[in-house]
């Protein structure tokens, strides 16, 4: 059973590695958004069929890939990843990755073009069309890193496949849930879980709030 | 005579396989505001698109005080042009980070900056607005608030599509009056398209008229509305009725023509003997039951044919042995009684009349290469 001096680092992996998965993911997703949205190529509905379609891909399945790549004997196995916070990390990259990308190109996808087209004709540069874009689609930005904490903060089996839920190293709240439900220790696996939602619950309130800047509430059309 | 800002020479450009634009040459100078006036469809928004450097010609020359701008296409050359779409559109933020944004995008200093920001706002009388946003502003203020956008940047040459055709008649006077003065005073070379010929008439020092992507006219507004050089330019400034006959007699300027086995008077340096193209405008046409006695030199009997109405007239066709047309309001159509098959007399004053070559010896402008 866990103790309570041992919650306090299993808080902080899986805010760590949730955080860190978001902010990396969407800093990787977020010149694929840009180049899938100015750049015509061969094979472009292709690409974002397959996003589309990684936006729908069990978890489950990415850290199986991960575990494969990172086996011992697996093309990255030298390496000795598996079973290391970094595995976890790599997985939940992934997985929040597919989700940044597909909902930020739809965020770009809703910015007027002729907006864009008047940047450019006022001046800007690639880089400086590329910010502005960003700036005009902040609010579905927004809405994509929250969908895309949610998702790992909440994800077990990708974790527990390449961390293996080692104590005081890989173990992170999921997986203490799941070990202590197992184990029959359902008040303690309760608390675990208000404690991931109090957690989940924080961030988000953050990201909202972030989100909802500038927003005039006058402005929306009301039920009254 | 002073290098061109911008020249563009032996343009042409496709979209596919039709061909939208065909220009042999076309120049902007110094402090110059240069109207393209053409129907909808004639090409005017993809010449500025390419003229502004946003579009690629298929082949020719676009440059900017003696630089070809492509193949490379340089940003410091595109900086140079401004383009206003023809909907003004916001970026997020308070008119203020609107007005900043072409000069932020360039780098200019933020001292600067505050000083252009100044004087523009100023002009353009934009003080009480600058921490409202866009979306609160009215279509009257946010047409001030983007071309006051464009004009503190100074750009060499300001593009402009058809800036002033989302507004109501009223604000669309006053505006245009605001920004005629702000341009003269500023300087400002601009480039605007347009498909109203009052703006064209108000705006221009200079007249481009572009119909199915080549420019069949050039020259001052006044010379364009005087002497449509075309028949589909004197259709498109609003002469309704054209009618053919010869020169018998001049005097001074003033024409006797005969038409129709009648005689007419108009203006124009033409020779007897000659076929002439006679020009009317509708608005010019007066209807009376009987002939009066007036300075009027030139009157038919004439025959209602047909009256369709229009949205604020109605626009009665004649036959006089030649086809005329007369806008009538409401009540001089009661007043009057005007009816199909009716018999009037119809008076236009020889000074409201002008005679062209004849226009039937003019071909119609390529139809198939026509733009989009």
């Amino acid at each position: 059973m866990i103790q309570l001096s041992e919650i306090w680092p299993v808080i902080w992996l899986t805010l760590l590695i949730s955080g860190l998965a978001t902010i990396i993911s969407f800093v990787l997703a977020l010149p694929a958004a840009l180049f899938l949205y100015f750049q015509e190529f061969p094979g472009r509905k292709i690409v974002l069929s397959l996003i589309h379609t990684g936006m729908g891909l069990p978890p489950v399945v990415v850290g199986l890939f991960v575990a494969l790549l990172l086996w011992r004997s697996g093309p990255l196995g030298s390496l000795g990843l598996m079973y290391t916070p970094a595995a976890m990390l790599i997985a939940q990259i992934i997985i929040a990755w597919r989700i940044i990308a597909g909902l930020t190109w739809a965020a770009l996808q809703q910015v007027d073009p002729t907006l864009i087209l008047q940047a450019k004709a006022l001046g800007a540069s690639r880089l400086q069309l590329a910010l502005t874009l960003f700036r005009e689609a902040r609010l579905g930005q927004i809405s994509a890193v929250i969908a895309a904490f949610g998702a790992v903060v909440s994800e077990v089996g990708a974790v527990l496949m390449v961390g293996g839920n080692i104590k005081g190293y890989t173990r992170v709240l999921t997986t203490a849930i799941l070990q202590e439900t197992r184990l029959g220790n359902f008040s303690l696996a309760i608390i675990l879980a208000l404690i991931l939602l109090g957690l989940s619950f924080a961030v988000n309130w953050l990201l909202t709030s972030w989100q909802q800047k500038g927003t005039k509430s006058w402005r929306l059309p009301s039920w009254k | 005579m002073a290098t061109p800002e911008l020249e563009i020479g032996d343009l042409v450009h496709y979209y596919g396989r039709k061909k939208v634009l065909e220009i042999d040459r076309f120049e902007v100078y110094p402090g110059e505001s240069v109207v393209i006036f053409g129907p909808n469809g004639a090409g005017k928004s993809t010449l500025l698109r390419v003229a502004a450097l946003l579009e690629k010609p298929t082949s020719g020359h676009v440059i900017y005080h003696g630089v070809d701008a492509w193949p490379g296409n340089p940003l410091s050359l595109r900086r140079q042009a401004v383009l206003l779409l023809e909907k003004p559109v916001f970026f997020r933020g308070r008119v203020k980070d609107n007005l900043l944004y072409g000069l932020k995008l360039r780098g200019v200093r933020p001292q600067d900056g505050r000083q252009s920001l100044e004087e523009i706002v100023e002009l353009f009388r934009l003080g009480p607005l600058l921490d409202r946003s866009p979306e609160e502003l009215s279509a009257g203020e946010r047409q001030r608030v983007n071309l006051a956008r464009a004009m503190v940047i100074k750009p060499r040459v300001l593009f402009l599509d058809e800036p002033f055709s989302s507004l109501d008649a009223a604000f669309r006077d006053e505006l245009m009056a605001e920004f005629h003065q702000i341009r003269r005073k500023t300087g400002q070379t601009t480039v605007l398209v347009t498909h109203i010929r009052e703006e064209a008439a108000y705006l221009a020092d200079r007249m481009i008229v572009l119909i199915q992507g080549k420019v069949v006219q050039a020259g001052k507004p006044e010379e364009i509305f005087a002497f449509p050089a075309h028949p589909a330019v004197a259709r498109l400034i609003g002469h309704e009725a054209l009618v053919e006959g010869t020169v018998v007699d001049q005097q001074n300027g003033l024409l006797k023509i005969a038409i129709a086995g009648q005689f007419l008077y108009a203006l124009g340096h033409r020779f007897p003997g000659e076929r002439v193209t006679v020009i009317f405008r509708p608005e010019e046409v007066i209807l009376a039951t009987e002939k009066p006695a007036t300075s009027v030199r030139n009157w038919f009997y004439a025959t209602v044919t047909e009256i369709k109405h229009l949205d604020k007239l109605f626009l009665v066709h004649l036959d006089c042995g030649f086809k005329l047309k007369a806008y009538l309001t409401r009540p001089a159509i009661e007043e009057l009684q005007v009816a199909s098959g009716k018999k009037f007399w119809a008076g236009v004053k020889a000074s409201s009349l002008l005679a062209n070559p004849c226009y039937s010896r003019m071909k119609e402008p390529d139809q198939n290469n026509g733009a989009k």
